[in-house]
């Protein structure tokens, strides 16, 4: 699956998210460019990512930053089992 | 329609208007271009990962945030970049992690493999493998569980408090969590590492003994030659001591394990108390 983020680091928040199937990787990149266009238009300073993962369990594992606040990063190290 | 030939001079001009600000469209417009010419490198390079039976996290192009970052950062040129398309792959511990570089290694011979674990870069400690696919760099991160959380705890934290954490700045208090965390990872890990090569070791004697012991009674019963029989029996019994070592060994292991980890805990549990007092004095997590 490809998952497209718009991500406000400064909030440490997602903004806007999409899915979209393996086979509309065209489809993603140009939405992708159509968003850092748009944004740039406005002069907003958003990241915007284009990831690919075998789900969004996986892509949540990888990429915790986008989805957690820095409070559950740091628990979710804390409480961990050895 | 994607032009897949761009010069090096091109390129470089192009990362040096993006230095500055405002981005013009068609500035943009050629970036996404050269970002979609990794294209064919990145699947070919996800393709044999997946045949190793690791499914990576793929960023299909860096983000044009992250390259301006970049460019305006260090001194590099656009064109030298060699993270534009890349993936990343999370394994469990550095046993996991040597045994799947060395995968990468076969499967990339010509490929540059960083090692910032025992060079970490701003405490970020992980393995990168840069590999070339018709002229294109692909970078495939390789990081532990352990390694993986401190590069997140660093990166949102750059996010969110100081965007010059990643690079050495930020508040001496939240910098001396994350150099000591970064210690304590590297520790923790080294030491889970000399467990797990006893508990390997363990087994194997473990393994070896039962057969030599089923091997000895099978003997014993043809009644051979006392010396033959006292001979095995001492060998047995070298054996039974190495066993009751290892245990040993095994128990001083694991408990070095769990204090070396419990350092790590604690700073992260002073992390959490430290981000707590902030919110109580109203000030941004």
């Amino acid at each position: 699956m490809i998952f497209l983020i718009e991500y406000n680091r400064s909030e440490g928040q997602i903004v806007t998210s999409r899915d979209f199937d393996d086979s509309q990787r065209l489809e993603a990149e140009n939405s992708r460019l159509e968003i850092e266009l748009d944004l740039n238009r406005k002069g907003v300073d958003h990241e915007v990512v284009l990831l690919e993962a075998a789900s969004k369990d996986a892509l949540q594992r990888t990429h915790r930053r986008y989805f957690v606040d820095l409070h559950q990063l740091l628990k979710s190290g804390s409480g961990q089992d050895v | 329609m994607i032009k897949n030939a761009f010069s090096k001079t091109q390129i470089d001009r192009l990362g040096d208007r993006l230095k500055g600000d405002p981005h013009t469209e068609s500035d943009l417009r050629l970036l996404d271009d050269y970002r979609r010419s990794f294209g064919e490198a990145y699947e070919a390079v996800i393709r044999t990962i997946r045949q190793r039976g690791e499914f990576p996290t793929g960023r299909l192009a860096k983000s044009t945030f992250s390259i301006v970052e970049k460019l305006r950062r260090e001194s590099i040129r656009l064109s030298q970049m060699q993270d534009i398309a890349g993936c990343r792959v999370v394994v469990a511990n550095v046993v996991e992690q040597e045994h799947f570089v060395a995968s990468l290694r076969i499967d990339f011979p010509r490929a540059s493999v960083i090692d910032r674990r025992d060079k970490p870069s701003y405490g970020y400690r992980a393995v990168h493998i840069i590999a070339e696919i018709s002229g294109k760099p692909v970078e495939i991160q390789v990081r532990t569980a352990l390694q993986h959380l401190w590069a997140e705890l660093s990166e949102k934290s750059s996010d969110v408090l100081d965007p010059t954490i990643k690079y050495g700045g930020g508040t001496d208090s939240w910098r001396s969590f994350l150099t000591s965390s970064s210690e304590a990872v590297a520790a923790y890990e080294k030491g889970a590492a000399v467990h797990e090569v006893f508990e390997t070791s363990y087994s194997k004697t473990v393994g070896a003994h039962e057969k030599v012991e089923k091997a000895t009674a099978e003997l014993l019963e043809r009644h051979i030659p006392d010396h033959e029989v006292q001979e095995i029996r001492g060998k047995l019994e070298d054996s039974t001591r190495k066993i009751k070592r290892l245990k040993q060994r095994i128990e001083e292991s694991r408990e070095e394990k769990v204090r070396l980890w419990t350092v790590n805990a604690d700073l992260l549990n002073k992390m959490i108390s430290w981000l707590d007092e902030r919110r109580l004095r109203g000030q941004k997590q």
